[in-house]
């Protein structure tokens, strides 16, 4: 080949590789695999890192230093491994740092955050444990802010394992979304203890709404535990509101 | 001349009546383990060998104590005398644990002392004021179990002595709390209602402030909240807070400064 005819060709592929992947989604190239493991990365979020043995920290204003010196922590990307079976998805392995593991029938190589972040989270609507876990995780660790409406979306489906819907509404409440979003999916949650967990995911906001809330749940909940878990979890905030809150309570 | 010293006292403990010596004295002339039987409290009952039950709405196993309606135990909880086991080495009481209900069969011969529940009280007494940590701790309960008069003054003394173990002073505080909720009827639960737990619950997650804020807002509470649910819970919390004034406070709601 001459060297023209190379460079072309070099070119060509360059092109080719992102146009394949947006042509076959994560999920179509995933299934075809019926049985193996399906390997992908991709970028995660600012501040994440890991120590390539599932262990994952988020490094940033919100949620603080990295604080184990005996361990390194090493920036993304997310490593993600897909144990398929009979045609099925059965498990859902993630990391951030270290190496890619050995074995894997297919790798995707590096896709687009958001696209992996929304394949997992669409899995987590039929998986349950750990793996739903992992899938949650390394979608919120994905560099792909605009995905926080499908953890949402999960949350809500009453189909759904209720581990994950909690998982998702845990990392919904460590996400960016506006508090008040929160706030208006609690009126949609169902069974109790989803709102049990959301008066926990509400009191790690430390805002303004948040306390609202919480007070407001604390007053009309239709459960009394979980009117209790919003007073305990607002005993915890320090917020003079709240404070003011427990003595009326008492004086009432 | 120790020798005859030693004889004398021997030849004195055999000529003495049993009846003439203190229990304390019968206690300490065991070696291994001796069984102290005395009239209970009212209300108070258990199964006599695992548990015992109702004493101030609490139930109390090994060294836990549970709740009403915590879902425990199974066994029928039956009234009867408290059964004091106590384990004496070389003449000092080094355990004692307290069961109330039918008499247990099975004593493997451990000698048995029937006393009245005031002669109880008065031995147990001594045992709070001025026994070693772990002893004086275990005397608490058996001595609030008594059918005698109440024991608060002597563990109010108790609670406010700061020579005295820190754990017997939580444990005497803890007794205290549930005497002083006996005395002003607050006990009565039968008809809380869900604004009551709520008001229970604000107790609880106010008392766990940092103690500086918490404690003042407990007194408050115990002393004059309109909510007898407020009330309760405020003195329960106080009981756990190993805190003087919380001594103070349950003095005062006694009326026994």
């Amino acid at each position: 080949m001459s060297r023209p005819a190379r460079t072309f060709t070099l070119g060509v592929l360059a092109l080719s590789i992102p146009v394949v992947v947006r042509a076959q989604t994560v999920a179509s190239r995933t299934a075809s695999v019926r049985d193996g493991t399906v390997r992908m990365n991709f970028d995660s979020r600012p501040g994440v890192c890991g120590d390539g043995e599932g262990n994952v920290w988020i490094i940033d204003a919100r949620h603080g230093g990295f604080g184990d010196a005996r361990r390194p922590c090493i920036p993304g990307p997310i490593r993600v491994a897909i144990g398929r079976s009979g045609g099925q998805t059965v498990s859902v392995r993630s990391r951030v740092g270290g190496v890619d593991s050995p074995a894997a029938d297919l790798d995707l190589g590096n896709v687009p955050a958001s696209d992996a972040a929304r394949y997992l989270i669409e899995l987590a609507h039929t998986l349950g444990g750990r793996s739903s876990n992992q899938a949650l995780s390394a979608a919120a660790f994905a560099d792909a802010p605009n995905v926080w409406p499908e953890f949402a979306r999960l949350v809500r489906d009453s189909g759904a394992m209720l581990d994950s819907r909690k998982e998702a509404l845990f990392w919904l409440g460590q996400s960016d979304a506006p508090t008040a979003d929160l706030v208006r999916l609690y009126d949609d949650l169902e069974p109790e203890p989803l709102r049990d967990h959301a008066t926990f995911v509400l009191s790690q906001r430390r805002d303004e709404a948040a306390v609202d809330k919480l007070i407001d749940i604390a007053r009309h909940d239709r459960d009394l535990d979980v009117r209790k878990r919003a007073m305990f979890w607002l005993g915890q905030s320090r917020d003079p509101k709240a404070v003011k809150f427990f003595r009326d309570v008492l004086v009432r | 001349m120790r020798q005859s010293v030693g004889a004398l006292a021997i030849a004195t403990m055999c000529v003495a009546p049993a009846t003439a010596q203190t229990l304390s004295q019968r206690v300490q002339t065991t070696d291994g383990r001796v069984e102290i039987v005395y009239p209970s409290r009212a209300g108070a009952c258990g199964d006599g060998r695992s548990y015992v039950g109702h004493v101030f709405g609490h139930t109390v196993a090994g060294t836990g104590i549970y709740e009403r309606n915590s879902g425990w135990p199974e066994r029928p909880c039956l009234p009867g005398p408290v059964r004091l086991e106590a384990t004496v080495l070389d003449g000092e009481v080094t355990h004692l644990r307290a069961y109330v209900g039918p008499l247990a069969t099975d004593i493997h011969g451990a000698r048995t002392i029937e006393v009245s529940a005031t002669e109880a009280a008065g031995w147990l007494g001594q045992l709070v004021a001025s026994g070693h940590s772990r002893v004086a701790s275990e005397a608490v309960l058996p001595l609030v179990l008594a059918d005698a008069p109440d024991p608060w003054p002597l563990l109010l003394r108790v609670a406010r002595d700061e020579d005295r173990p820190r754990g017997l002073r939580t444990d005497a505080l803890f007794w205290l709390g549930n005497g002083v909720i006996d005395h002003l009827g607050l006990d009565d639960r039968a008809a809380e209602t869900p604004d009551d737990e709520m008001r229970s619950q604000a107790v609880f997650v106010l008392s766990q402030r940092p103690r500086g804020e918490s404690i003042p807002e407990l007194v408050e509470i115990a002393r004059a909240n309109k909510h007898a649910s407020a009330r309760r819970a405020a003195i329960f919390w106080l009981g756990q807070s190993g805190d003087l004034r919380a001594a103070d406070t349950f003095a005062e709601l006694l009326g026994s400064r």
